[in-house]
């Protein structure tokens, strides 16, 4: 359980957000939706461990991830997966180097156990074939992708989605939405940051709540009563 | 949660390429530096040089018995600055006056042999100072049997003061040669963790402390520096070995090849691979703090 109590943010010499409370349970699919300059990425690196905020306090199954044990902050950091929605772009990057960091973080996976699970995951995101591929000559959402899939490879218990929907495109979509609510049947915990959420998926979440200037939505997981 | 990543010999499982390259430049490096350092070690600058040239000579009176003079030579030849002592009886010395000075065989023909015995002593090389040449100087001069000591002390002390000139050139030449490699190690860490940033920010963003990137960069470029230093001086020394065993004449200056195996070289080659490890792990250490902190 991620809980965010009486958040607050205070960017460029005003209040962004102040006094919000979030909790997000585990195993489930969560979609933040805000409108643009909103702060939903300030809200995804404050869940993360990544930066303090300037009010309130984030807790990870009880223990305070900026007043609490650094130890505790960093493995939590560990846990998780992040794909920004600033891809990175680095001229000579390739599509398999993402896979090989995303290992290196993970720790323990072999060479050959790294390769064969890269060439699945990028099958499943619609990438097949693509780990020799120069992440500069790749379109947004092939990096979106790409970067998912590098993510998916260390089996983050939490994973941290900024704009992957709307990167993606509008033909991946079913395939994303079968993914996250998979991930979440799997006993794993996904928090999406979006703009808006697509039409479809709104009408299998209802209504989200409010929260500030976010709505979030609890997207419903396969065999959930 | 995830188990704690290795991070050990992070900068080969992200960037083989310049990590290859690197190396065997190093390796190269240290080949020829520790074959410097071995010829340095053996030769002592120059004093095997000069050593394998000077003599003392210690001009033994007419009357002394050959018996007497041996005896004499033997114990000059214990001293310990003393490589070796010979005695030459005066018919040797008439020989090689002879054979400096050939068509003076008249002198002999009055008065018979005019040369007199003498004993030609050798300094070891690392013996070869002022205090030392004054010792067995001053030990034979109180001798009854020595009529004169020829030790050159007008010329000697210009000798030493060129050998030291050629020591302090020598292993300065050497300092110069492992701070360019400090310099040059210092900008490849540089530039390979400037390339490398977005990875070290990617992991630092998923719970890896930056210290412990750093400390153990630093600590696989010491025990890689450690590794490849020995490996050098151990090519370098079988590149000097072959070279001597190839060119006799080099021992004169250098030394015997079997002296690369002494116990004192070979500590001295560990203490220079050690040296080469704490140089790669602070190249190591300054060139990711240099590229954190954005300095080009």
């Amino acid at each position: 359980m991620i809980e965010g109590f009486r958040l607050g943010v205070f960017s460029r010499g005003a209040t962004l957000w102040d006094g919000l409370d979030f909790a997000f349970g585990d195993a489930a699919a969560w979609f933040v939706a805000g409108p643009p300059s909103s702060g939903k990425t300030l809200l995804l690196s404050i869940l993360r461990g990544e930066r303090r905020p300037d009010a309130g306090d984030v807790l990870v199954t009880g223990n305070s991830l900026y007043r609490g044990n650094a130890a505790h902050a960093r493995a939590w950091r560990a846990s998780c997966g992040h794909v920004p929605e600033q891809t990175i772009s680095g001229a000579r990057l390739t599509v398999g180097d993402l896979f090989r960091r995303s290992a290196l973080a993970g720790g323990g996976v072999r060479e050959s156990e790294r390769k064969d699970r890269a060439d699945r995951l990028l099958e499943m995101v619609g990438l097949p074939g693509a780990s020799g591929w120069r992440i500069a000559e790749l379109s947004i959402s092939e990096r979106v992708r790409a970067c998912l899939a590098a993510e998916l490879l260390r089996g983050p218990k939490v994973l941290f989605c900024d704009g992957v929907v709307a990167g993606a495109g509008i033909p991946c979509r079913e395939m994303l939405w079968g993914l996250f609510r998979a991930l979440a049947r799997e006993g794993n915990t996904v928090v999406l940051a979006e703009r808006t959420i697509p039409e479809r998926w709104a009408l299998a979440a209802g209504d989200g709540a409010p929260v500030g200037p976010f709505r979030v939505y609890r997207l419903p997981v396969p065999g959930e009563g | 949660m995830s188990e704690q990543p290795s991070l050990w010999w992070i900068d080969w499982r992200l960037s083989r390429a310049s990590v290859v390259r690197e190396t065997i430049g190093r390796f190269l490096f240290f080949c020829f530096i520790g074959f410097a350092l071995l010829s340095m070690l053996l030769s002592g600058g120059a004093s095997r040089f000069f050593a394998d040239r000077y003599v003392i000579t210690a001009v033994l009176r007419a009357e002394v018995p050959p018996a007497e003079a041996e005896g004499l030579a033997r114990k000059v030849a214990a001293l310990p600055p003393v490589r070796s002592a010979s005695y030459r009886d005066p018919e040797a010395a008439w020989k090689e006056f002879l054979r400096a000075y050939p068509g003076l065989d008249a002198l002999r023909g009055a008065g018979g042999n005019p040369m007199p015995g003498y004993i030609e002593i050798r300094i070891r090389p690392d013996r070869l100072t002022g205090d030392d040449v004054d010792l067995v100087a001053s030990a034979l001069r109180s001798v009854p049997l020595v009529e004169r000591v020829l030790a050159g002390e007008e010329w000697f002390p210009r000798l030493l003061r060129a050998g030291r000139l050629a020591f302090r050139l020598g292993w300065g030449i050497f300092g110069a040669f492992l701070a360019g490699f400090f310099l040059v190690a210092r900008l490849q860490e540089r530039a390979r963790a400037v390339a490398l940033a977005a990875d070290f920010a990617f992991l630092a963003e998923r719970g890896v402390p930056a210290g412990r990137m750093a400390l153990l960069r630093a600590a696989a470029a010491a025990v890689s520096g450690f590794l490849l230093a020995a490996a050098g001086t151990a090519a370098g020394g079988g590149a000097l070995f072959a070279s001597l065993r190839t060119f006799p004449f080099l021992e004169g200056v250098i030394g015997p090849p079997a002296d690369l195996l002494l116990p004192r070289t070979i500590a001295a080659a560990v203490l220079f691979s050690l040296g080469a490890a704490f140089l790669s792990a602070a190249a190591s250490l300054l060139g990711w703090r240099a590229a954190r902190s954005g300095r080009k």
